[in-house]
């Protein structure tokens, strides 16, 4: 992993049409293969399916054709300490997030608990971005004072 | 590991953010190896000692 800065630099016109091109054939593909799934409701899931899929496929389409244009990597980001504090909070907000799902387990086993799968998985993903971006800042400044 | 890169830095004059620059690295980088909490990776280290012209076990000294 190493760190990437976006430039002003554009790339090419051509470029962005093969983007959208490659990004709109995968999200037909995609599209096809989800209304196929459900024969029945065929045009409802494949609009699901081609929503789902837009934006995934897009940001493919500019990875493939055009980041090469517009992005620069940091040769030396490797290097870096920074790159250190961020594997270090992202290993503990693991550590952390993987105790919560255990406790919590425990919890609804023991307690015989029902509760709806979204939102424990949205606070689970909340806690894990707050989690190591706490822990990245307090790596930070335990280093730095 | 041990090292003496804040004298060799303060011998030229320069600030951390220069050697940084020089480095291609962070301040904060920089820092923290004169602190001795970070060990920098080898071709770091490599190149900091090119900077200063000498060897990487004149900058750096194992505990």
């Amino acid at each position: 992993m190493s760190k990437a800065s976006f430039t002003s630099r554009r790339a090419p016109a051509h470029h962005y049409i093969q983007a959208l091109i490659l990004g709109v054939i995968l999200t037909l593909a995609v599209s096809v293969a989800v209304g196929a799934s459900n024969p029945d409701d065929f045009w409802l899931a494949a609009a699901i399916g081609a929503l789902c899929a837009a934006y995934p496929a897009m940001s493919l389409g500019g990875k493939v054709f055009v980041s090469n244009h517009t992005v620069t990597r940091d040769p030396h980001g490797e290097q870096s300490v920074e790159l250190q504090w961020m594997r270090q909070a992202g290993a503990g907000a693991f550590l952390d997030v993987l105790v919560v799902i255990v406790v919590a387990s425990l919890v609804l086993v023991i307690g015989r608990f029902e509760i709806d799968a979204l939102p424990v998985l949205l606070g689970l993903v909340a806690l894990s971005a707050v989690d190591a971006g706490l822990r990245y800042v307090a790596i930070r400044y335990r280093a730095l004072k | 590991m041990k090292n003496n890169l804040a004298d060799r830095r303060a011998e030229r004059h320069w600030t951390q953010a220069d050697l940084a620059a020089a480095l291609g690295v962070s301040r904060q980088t920089v820092i923290s190896i004169e602190r001795e909490k970070f060990d920098p990776s080898l071709p770091l280290a490599f190149q900091i000692a090119r900077t200063f012209d000498c060897r990487i076990e004149d900058i750096f000294i194992a505990d």
